[in-house]
């Protein structure tokens, strides 16, 4: 079943000769909502630009709910919503005069307009301030309304490139509780972020590029799974701990009756397990000491986290940019004419 | 229809954005005001000297003022463009299925407006100075119109600029460094009888002089030398003028169309 975004073997090679996407292939569904992430530079930002028909490609075929993004960008451009990395909205222009010329650029009717309009500034909290010059709103009061503009056609497919970067974690928090209710109102969500808690929290599927290939893809979960080993960390009771024994005793059992483990290791406190699927050996760990008269006083599973996931795939750890940054540039890059 | 009603829409936008800024305003105007009440002042006595010598050098010096200001607000329509590219804003709009055309449109639209209500500002207050009008009230707005036609013509120029160097700088730079030489080599603040030989030379080719001829007659009512007055409607010079700018105009606004193109794409 072809997905509402089809990306096969999408090539894009930029003017210099620089391959910033080097055919790449993906598909999402209806409805879902996913992530897609990479290193800077890895070619999100441009897959993004092709999907969203403000770049041509170079090869490979590309669709979005399927109209192809050469010949039918016209009528791809009604059913999405795009935000951009930077903060976009006319700082002359209140909140509503904003979202109207939104509403107006989509060629909406001016009643239909009016009605979205009302209705969006209550869901972005931005009721109050409406009728205030956008330049005066703070950094997440713009997000949000820069979020609002990209709704007021109701499009079907919200493209979002890092829409919580340079966000205090209580706006952040906002933003990603509205995508929620986007995405759960039948909102397909494609997004690219740093976050990787919320990526694991909310989005369903993920894609991660590097250098311009996708080096993996699947459900938050699978791809953790992929990593391979939980660690379960076991304390034994002092009581039970005379010198070395224990451990001994445990390292036996261990090998005696559990055959998925992948390493042990000894820690302060007791052992440290390596093994798949960590969480579902715990009733047998548990039973199992039980019976040997071990007393465990701790234990605990850590799975891998995306960051991991991330780090194996593209050797580099995700690295979130500074607030202050991308508030700096707001504060004095911004030119009037 | 949708062009007409997405560039109207986005005329609205400028227009806001432009009387949200007053200060933008206030200096574009500030030049040439400060030219027609000291300026004129200080060169008053140029008056006499002018062709039959009958105007005063207010008089003769609106026309000039007039186009000196066009110049300036014409050159900043380029890094209104420009701050568009840079913010993000011209993207958003791209991502939404706005007439193409009608992004440019809208800006050339206000661009003229602009144009149109400054000179009028000028006009007005050059009448309180004394200036009538020759040829009436008809006189006036053919200057109106004609300015307007500069204006978009002279609009090209500043946004090619910032289509092709997306730099607001440079268009500054490009404008500043432009628009003194070309408007002291033109008939704008004296008559070509004034000049050396070979400033007499370049103004002839200069359309800066072309077109303030042409803004000129309507208001002094004289000859293109000041030599003869009461001439009313000089038609040779206003359809000479007319040609030139839709020249440069075809020009400007080509190269804007296609950079523009380029930049969509």
């Amino acid at each position: 079943m072809p997905g509402i975004i089809d990306v096969s073997q999408l090539v894009k090679t930029y003017g210099d000769g620089t391959k910033a996407v080097k055919g790449i292939s993906f598909s999402v569904n209806e409805g879902e909502f996913f992530g897609f992430l990479g290193p800077n530079g890895a070619g999100k930002s441009t897959t993004i630009k092709i999907l969203t028909t403000l770049l041509q490609k170079t090869s490979g075929s590309a669709s979005v709910a399927g109209l192809s993004v050469d010949s039918d960008a016209p009528k791809i451009r009604k059913i999405i919503g795009v935000q951009n990395q930077d903060t976009v909205v006319d700082e002359d222009l209140t909140g509503r005069e904003n979202l109207v010329l939104q509403g107006q650029l989509q060629q909406m009717h001016a009643t239909a307009i009016k009605e979205r309009v009302d209705e969006l500034l209550k869901i972005v909290d931005l009721a109050d301030a409406a009728d205030k010059r956008a330049g005066f709103y703070s950094g997440g009061m713009k997000k949000r309304l820069d979020l609002a503009t990209t709704l007021v056609h109701n499009p079907k497919i919200l493209f979002l490139d890092e829409p919580t970067t340079g966000l205090d974690p209580q706006s952040r928090a906002a933003i990603w509780a509205y995508l929620k209710k986007l995405n759960e109102q039948g909102i397909t969500i494609f997004i690219t972020t740093q976050y990787l808690e919320e990526v694991d929290r909310l989005c369903r599927r993920l894609a991660i590029v590097d250098l311009g290939e996708i080096v993996a893809q699947g459900s938050p979960g699978e791809l953790k799974q992929e990593i391979g080993a939980d660690s379960i960390s076991l304390g034994f009771e002092n009581s039970s701990m005379n010198g070395g024994d224990t451990r001994k005793r445990a390292r036996e059992i261990l090998q005696n009756r559990f055959d998925r483990i992948s390493n042990v290791v000894d820690s302060d406190i007791g052992l440290t397990v390596y093994a798949k699927n960590g969480s579902y050996m715990v009733p047998e760990l548990v039973r199992a000491f039980d019976e040997a008269q071990i007393r465990l006083s701790t234990i605990g599973v850590s799975s891998p986290t995306l960051d991991d996931v991330f780090l194996k795939h593209t050797g580099k750890r995700i690295r979130v940019e500074e607030v202050s940054s991308a508030n700096m540039r707001g504060m004095f890059g911004r030119r009037r004419r | 229809m949708s062009f007409f009603a997405d560039a109207f829409h986005l005329f609205v936008r400028s227009m806001k954005k432009l009387v949200r800024n007053p200060i933008l305003v206030f200096f574009s105007l500030f030049q040439p005001i400060i030219f027609l009440l000291l300026f004129t002042q200080l060169f008053s006595g140029l008056g006499r000297f002018l062709g039959a010598g009958v105007l005063s050098y207010t008089a003769f010096a609106t026309a000039g003022i007039v186009l000196q200001n066009a110049f300036s607000s014409a050159f900043q329509s380029g890094t209104a463009v420009v701050d568009d590219i840079k913010s993000g804003f011209l993207s958003k709009m791209l991502a939404t299925p706005v007439n193409r055309s009608a992004i440019l449109f809208g800006r050339l639209l206000s661009d003229v407006f602009r144009v149109v209500v400054q000179t009028v500002i000028i006009l007005v207050l050059a009448y309180a100075l004394g200036v009538y009008p020759a040829t009436g009230a008809i006189g006036y707005l053919l200057v109106i119109f004609t300015v307007a036609f500069f204006g978009l013509a002279w609009s090209g120029i500043s946004l090619a600029l910032g289509l092709k160097t997306k730099s607001a700088e440079t268009v500054f730079g490009i404008a500043g460094a432009v628009t003194f030489p070309l408007l002291f080599m033109s008939t704008a603040l004296v008559t070509a009888g004034f000049m050396p030989s070979w400033m007499q030379s370049v103004s002839t080719f200069n359309p800066v002089s072309i077109a303030v001829n042409a803004i000129r007659n309507p208001i002094t009512g004289c000859n293109v030398n000041q030599t003869i007055c009461n001439v009313g409607f000089d038609w040779n010079t206003i359809l000479q003028a007319f040609g030139v700018i839709g020249g440069i105009g075809i020009i400007t606004l080509g190269a804007t169309l296609y950079l523009f193109r380029k930049v969509v794409s």
